[in-house]
């Protein structure tokens, strides 16, 4: 099952998106954090010495009130002072601990709940003065911070960390959608040649150059090494077709060997078959060919047959074809025919090609007969082996024939 | 002249500070015999005292008492917050008999005699604090004033700037519709 294991593999640009993803989120994270957390702290601060300040400000507006036994006017300092933002409530107290006057924030804008739990843990305690008057405690001024501003502040910089999470996200997108522009798709054309060169044999592919030096280098030594498997291959092909050839042809005459007309002659039974078309198979057999030999050396003979192949090839027609079958004996596979006639017409043209006396160089001229045996499927029989039987007995039985017209033919004269 | 109307008309218009003296009604059955204002104007001149700086800050201070008085049973001997102490004396209604007073107190007079002792020190850099003018038309600097609740005072701005002392001014801005 290598193709679903093949597909569950995380490709590169999902490496490289969730790569950036995580840095520019641990990056925005961190920022935004450290950037709230200080910034709340900061404000929490200032915010602390201002609700002392403001605490200070009002103990010193109410002294007189307090001393005067006034609780209006202790109330409306308070609240001239005090009622200012940032600021929840205000309690002022005499020195037996009775509430002199309060003033509560209304409404802030926030949920009530959600307050009261923000103050709660921004303020838990309230900014105290002691109103002093001749060194005996008056009075005393509680002043409880209103976390609504930096609540407002936490969710703002929630807010804004939200939005660059989401730029993050869209430029993260944007980022690896460049980078396989730059690095995923020129090594992706690597990949392509290769798989061309592996399952089409295109070895004059080769890579584009991408503009990275890493991956130029790369499909350099890649397009040299194609340049080097092209070269093996094309030697490979031809070394092949060479044995090929010298497996089904005679080295010395060129023409096809015995096991490649019996090959051939399987193939046109088979053709036979199928288009109910006929064909017919010539044995040939030199005679005078061991005269040769002997009277004038290897040489000769191997001239004599590089001869008669010569002109046995150029007398059959191109659709049929030619074989040495060894020593001196040929054959010729005759194409698809209508009739007798054409048969016969081949043997005249052969038979014609070989009364022409024979020029063997360096050894004058020669003249060779030619015993020839034919075969015609289906008439002669349907199996290569009753064929060739058939053409082997013809062609003897012509070879007979000739030497008793011949000898006849002597005593005739 | 054509300013004075203007002038005259301010102070009056401008501080009414009631002061709510709880613990006076508590304080009804004390020396004074029933006078349940007598304690909220002992603390009252007390912190007047206390809030007013004179230049040459004196030690003790002589609170001069003159008229008929009927709140001021509880004045006797002024102990401030920084230690310095206030001593009563009283005194005749006549001019002649301030010259050492830092505080006046003035009982129940009439209305141009009062308006004479406070001319006579005006400038002086004497406290006037006037027990019965509620109306506040004697030109001195405190007015007291006697609410159902408690003790209450008005303050007249014009007395104040020419009296030669300093009030601390958020005594003044007690005043409801003050500045």
């Amino acid at each position: 099952m290598p193709a679903p294991c093949e597909s569950a593999l995380p490709t590169l640009r999902d490496i490289l998106a969730r790569v950036h993803l995580r840095l520019i989120l641990f990056a925005v994270i961190l920022a935004t954090a450290s950037l709230l957390v200080s910034g709340a702290l900061v404000i929490r601060n200032y915010s602390q010495r201002n609700l002392d300040l403001l605490a200070h400000t009002i103990g010193y507006t109410v002294e007189p009130a307090l001393v005067f036994g006034d609780d209006q006017a202790v109330r409306e300092g308070m609240i001239k002072v005090g009622g200012v933002v940032g600021i929840d409530h205000i309690e002022v107290f005499d020195p037996a601990g009775r509430l002199v006057a309060d003033w509560h924030r209304g409404h802030t804008g926030m949920p009530q709940w959600l307050a009261h739990r923000a103050n709660a843990v921004i303020w838990p305690h309230p900014s105290v003065d002691r109103i002093e008057r001749g060194g005996t405690a008056i009075g005393e001024v509680r002043v409880f911070g209103n976390s609504g501003g930096l609540v407002r502040y936490a969710i703002s910089g929630a807010i804004i960390a939200l939005c660059c999470l989401a730029l993050t996200v869209i430029a993260t997108r944007i980022l690896a959608r460049r980078l396989q522009q730059d690095v995923i798709e020129p090594l992706g054309a690597v990949g392509t040649v290769a798989h061309m060169v592996r399952s089409e044999r295109a070895f004059g592919r080769r890579v584009p150059p991408s503009g990275i030096a890493e991956i130029d280098h790369f499909a350099q030594d890649f397009n040299a090494l194609l340049s080097e498997l092209e070269g093996w291959h094309a030697g490979l092909t031809s070394e092949n077709a060479e044995l090929a050839r010298l497996a089904t042809h005679d080295p010395l005459t060129g023409l096809g060997n015995r096991a490649l007309f019996e090959r051939m002659v399987g193939e046109a039974i088979g053709q036979a078959v199928r288009s109910g078309a006929s064909f017919a198979v010539l044995f040939l057999d030199v005679d005078g060919f061991k005269a040769i030999n002997d009277q004038h050396g290897h040489d000769a003979g191997d001239a004599a047959l590089r001869e008669v192949a010569e002109r046995l090839r150029a007398s059959v027609r191109h659709v049929d074809s030619a074989f040495r079958m060894g020593g001196d004996e040929f054959a010729v596979l005759l194409g698809p025919l209508f009739n007798r006639a054409h048969v016969d017409a081949v043997i005249e043209r052969i038979e014609l090609a070989m009364g022409q006396p024979l020029l063997i160089p360096g050894f004058g001229d020669a003249s060779l007969g030619l015993s020839i045996g034919v075969a015609l499927y289906p008439d002669d029989g349907v199996s290569p082996q009753d064929l060739l039987r058939r053409a082997d007995a013809k062609m003897y039985k012509h070879k007979h024939d000739r030497r008793t017209n011949f000898e006849g033919g002597m005593n005739d004269a | 002249m054509p300013l004075r109307p203007l002038h005259a008309a301010l102070p009056l218009a401008l501080l009414a500070a009631p002061l709510l003296a709880n613990d006076a009604g508590g304080g009804a059955g004390d020396a004074a015999g029933g006078d349940r204002y007598a304690g909220a104007v002992a603390r009252t001149v007390t912190a007047l005292i206390e809030y007013s700086t004179w230049p040459s800050r004196p030690n003790p201070l002589t609170l001069c008492v003159a008229g008929a008085v009927s709140h001021a049973g509880q004045i006797e001997e002024l102990r401030l917050s920084d230690g310095r102490k206030a001593v009563r004396r009283n005194v005749a209604p006549s001019a002649a008999a301030l010259g050492e007073c830092e505080v006046l107190y003035l009982g129940n007079m009439g209305q141009p005699a009062m308006r004479q002792l406070v001319a006579a020190v005006r400038g002086k850099g004497v406290l006037t604090i006037a027990e019965a003018d509620p109306d506040c038309r004697s030109d001195a600097m405190v007015c007291l004033i006697y609410l159902p609740a408690g003790l209450s005072f008005q303050l007249n701005i014009d007395a104040v700037a020419r009296s030669g002392l300093r009030l601390d001014p958020r005594v003044l801005r007690m005043a409801r519709g003050g500045s």
